[in-house]
């Protein structure tokens, strides 16, 4: 049994078992070109993919984003910029309200500026005292949501038409949870389709227990980077139940000032208990609009309509029922 | 064009804190084959490797040093630990091979002893404090412990070692750096195969030429592992982990259909892993035995085991059933060390009941089929055309056995483990799948496609590999590319761990 390898010129103890196993062959017949270039094979992609994902760019093949590898530089980025939380938000005082509506700028000018000048909330990363603009532009309004976006448009289509704004599409993902927004393409598609200037994006009811907060923070982080360049309001889920911390970590993610905590509303129910029913759509609504007249980042005219369950236009786009339920 | 990012890269890599972070350890990003950093890192090692290869002491100690640097990077100060354990099963097999008798046998008890206390402290002290507070109304506290990864697979190998010397099937190796490089070798270090050193040492010595078709398997193997784990074992975990979290909240469908994902999740989780394991140390010139051989078109239970995870359940044939006594010593014993040894098997997986019976089911299951061949086989043959049908029913019985028997190995207490087996069998109904499909096509797609790479034919297997190494060699640097950027576009942002890496 035992025996000495043969066909190799190294020098091999004489206590080593040789078995059949494995045709052994002669590493001296090995390419030194050949494992060189297995070692770029493997860091070359690895290496471009790290760029990639650092980079600014963002390629797409026909209709499909390539998504980048969530970087730890991209978190940091990230966290450096939403340091707050639900609890840290205080208002601030406003003292001055400025018109921009006859300022020419392009869109993405005004989007920076309205972000420079909005701060509404006191963050650890914000100056104390920003002066304070009120965008009077005429907005396109994007809502994009779970389920909760389905009766929220209604409301939501009368502040539009009373203050000017075109509610241009609402997209309703039934049974979404953050990840669906966070990791499907589904939002870059519809912002790249419809172009608006201003979201408003609901979403939580379906999470409200959720454990693995660790995770969907990540991806409520991809999500606000995502929504990066366009003002936005994130309004919280309509709590039926107390949450494990959902709000919490949508707080946290959202830009100081644009997350909406609807936890506090006392709202009525629908039958199912858990969804709010008409009256309770419009009772958040309006709570929602005053809130973004006075207290939001980025501020827009919503006063209140004189006309309620005005015809809706909007494009209402529906997502698969439950698709992606709980991830 | 906007550089200012490239810039900013270029800095980062060359700040301190890159390079200390590089080099440390960390808890939350520990290194694992399919960690983008692990890939850059063995990119450049293998670029070191091309100049090391050629001299054998420089090999070794190359090789040796990288697999303790990515131990470090997997477990940090337990590293510490798995050098102790080298040392002295390194000595323990050298007193062993020096003495005889009753010494000899002492030296053994000592030496598995002291392999094995690492083990059950770290693995099995909370389980049996827990015990004995239940049982024996003691009030022991728990500990805060950490299980060090790898520890049941380098402990099974080290045991295996010391046994082999102490039967004299190998001799014990005198040269350390040959011990350490077959403990240390990284592809097999946190998640086997458990690698025998009988098979392993002589490669040492005389690894494999590195020649272009040697070079399309290894990167073929790389790939397949890759897209295995990455691609289709987290993806399907995104569905199975969520019904697990809470069987009762949902349908008979939905929790038959997360068991299924769950069995095909675990076997492309644990064969991916195989698959980077062999592919890497393929690349080096060393050939790992093969772990998984299709196992779940095994048409019957036995057959099962001898196609899933090899490497461990021949080490529980060779290390736990025969020395037992195996089939030598009555039916009766036969069937009693099959159970025996299967418990074992599924304590190893981890410190929990359910574990332990995961292990008796299919120790039953085992002793069930050796029973049934011994009855039925002999009395009768089966006609020629019942054959193929048996066969398929066989294969479809076999499948959902295994299935059924992971439900155990996943939920989180036998509680929910009931809860979804009561589901499954009282309230599925096919108004569920019709919901699901129209809810969640893309799963049922995935396990489509998992079913289809699981019962493909072994031929065509083949061929496919044929056909790949039929590309030309430049190319490959595309596959990988392409790979890698499907992974990225379904990948979670948080990735599981290998679900082995636990065990």
């Amino acid at each position: 049994m035992e025996q000495n390898p043969s066909n190799t010129s190294h020098k091999t103890p004489p206590n080593v078992v040789q078995t059949n196993d494995h045709s052994l062959g002669n590493i001296e017949g090995s390419s030194r070109w050949l494992i060189l270039w297995a070692g770029l094979v493997i860091a070359v992609p690895a290496l471009l993919i790290f760029l990639y994902a650092l980079s600014p760019f963002q390629f797409s093949i026909a209709q499909f984003e390539l998504k980048k590898l969530p970087s730890e530089s991209l978190e940091e980025i990230i966290n450096d910029s939403t340091n707050t939380d639900l609890a840290g938000n205080k208002p601030v005082e406003t003292f001055l309200t400025q018109d921009t509506q006859h300022i020419a700028l392009n869109d993405s000018q005004r989007a920076k500026n309205i972000i420079a000048g909005g701060f509404a909330f006191q963050s650890s990363l914000v100056p104390f005292h920003m002066p304070i603009f009120t965008d009077s532009t005429k907005h396109r309004i994007l809502l994009i949501g779970d389920s909760e976006a389905g009766g929220l448009r209604y409301p939501l289509n009368d502040y539009c038409l009373a203050n000017g704004h075109k509610f241009i599409a609402c997209v309703e993902w039934y049974s979404a949870t953050v990840f669906n927004f966070a990791k499907a393409d589904t939002i870059s598609q519809i912002i790249r389709k419809y172009k608006p200037t201003y979201i408003f994006i609901v979403m939580g009811l379906n999470e409200l227990f959720a454990r693995d907060l660790k995770a969907r923070s990540s991806a409520a982080k991809l999500l606000a980077k995502k929504l990066e360049g366009i003002p936005y309001t994130w309004i919280g889920p309509a709590n039926w139940a107390e949450d494990n911390g959902i709000n919490d970590v949508f707080a946290k993610a959202a830009d100081p000032g644009t997350f909406y905590p609807t936890k506090t509303l006392e709202l009525p129910r629908a039958e199912d208990g858990r969804h709010p029913n008409n009256k309770g759509y419009r009772i958040w609504m309006d709570s929602l609009a005053t809130w973004i007249t006075h207290s939001a980042k980025w501020r827009i005219p919503m006063n209140p309509p004189t006309k309620r369950a005005r015809p809706l236009r909007a494009n209402i786009i529906t997502i698969n029922a439950a698709k992606y339920r709980g991830y | 064009m906007d550089i200012n990012w490239f810039q900013s890269a270029i800095q980062d890599l060359f700040s301190a804190q890159f390079w200390k972070e590089a080099f440390t350890y960390s808890l939350e990003k520990p290194w694992f084959f399919t960690e983008f950093s692990f890939l850059c890192a063995f990119g450049v090692f293998l670029i070191g490797y091309s100049i090391a290869f050629t001299k054998e002491s420089l090999r070794k100690v190359y090789i040796i040093l990288f697999s303790l640097f990515f131990y470090y990077k997997s477990s940090g100060p337990f590293l510490a630990l798995f050098a102790l354990m080298i040392l002295s099963d390194y000595l323990f097999a050298l007193a062993i091979e020096r003495s005889e008798g009753r010494k000899k046998k002492l030296y053994m008890f000592f030496a598995l002893s002291y392999s094995l206390s690492f083990l059950l402290y770290f693995k099995y002290a909370n389980f049996i404090i827990e015990n004995c507070n239940f049982w024996l109304h003691t009030q022991f506290s728990p500990k805060d412990l950490f299980l060090p990864i790898g520890i049941s697979f380098y402990t099974f190998q080290s045991i295996s070692y010391v046994m082999d010397v102490y039967r004299k099937e190998i001799p014990a190796t005198r040269n350390f750096i040959d011990y350490s490089f077959y403990m240390t070798f990284f592809p097999h270090l946190v998640a086997g195969p458990i690698v025998r050193a009988k098979d392993f040492l002589p490669q040492i010595f005389s690894p494999q030429a590195i020649n272009k078709a040697l070079f399309k398997e290894s990167i073929a193997r790389i790939i397949m592992g890759l897209v295995k784990k990455l691609f289709i074992a987290d993806y399907l975990a995104k569905y199975s982990d969520i019904v697990h979290l809470a069987p009762s909240a949902y349908s008979g469908g939905e929790n038959l259909i997360a068991m299924y994902a769950y069995t095909f999740q675990i076997y492309f989780d644990f064969s991916g892993y195989s698959d980077i394991a062999l592919g890497i140390a393929l690349m080096l010139g060393y050939r790992l035995k093969e772990n998984f051989d299709n196992p779940y078109t095994s048409q019957n239970i036995t057959i099962f085991w001898r196609k899933w995870h090899m490497s461990l359940s021949s080490w529980l044939r060779d290390y736990v059933y025969i020395p037992l006594g195996g089939n030598r010593k009555g039916e009766f014993n036969t069937y009693l060390f099959l159970m025996i040894t299967m418990l074992v098997g599924g304590f190893w997986h981890g410190a929990s009941w359910r574990f332990v019976f995961w292990g008796f089911a299919h120790g039953l299951a085992l002793a069930f089929h050796k029973a049934w061949i011994v009855l039925y086989t002999r009395k009768s043959e089966t006609p020629s055309w019942l054959k193929s049908p048996q066969k398929w029913f066989n294969t479809f019985l076999t499948f959902n056995f295994v299935a059924l028997c992971w439900i155990f190995f996943r939920a989180s207490s036998f509680q929910f483990a009931f809860q979804s087996i009561q589901k499954i069998f009282t309230t599925i109904q096919w108004v569920d799948f019709q919901g699901f499909w129209f809810a969640r096509p893309e799963i049922i797609i995935m396990l489509l496609v998992a079913a289809f790479i699981a019962f493909f034919p072994v031929k065509l297997k083949l061929q496919g590999i044929a056909f790949l190494q039929k590309l030309p060699t430049w190319t490959w640097i595309i596959w990988m590319m392409i790979a890698l950027q499907i992974i990225v576009q379904f990948r979670d942002d948080v990735v599981q761990p290998f679900i082995y890496f636990q065990f």
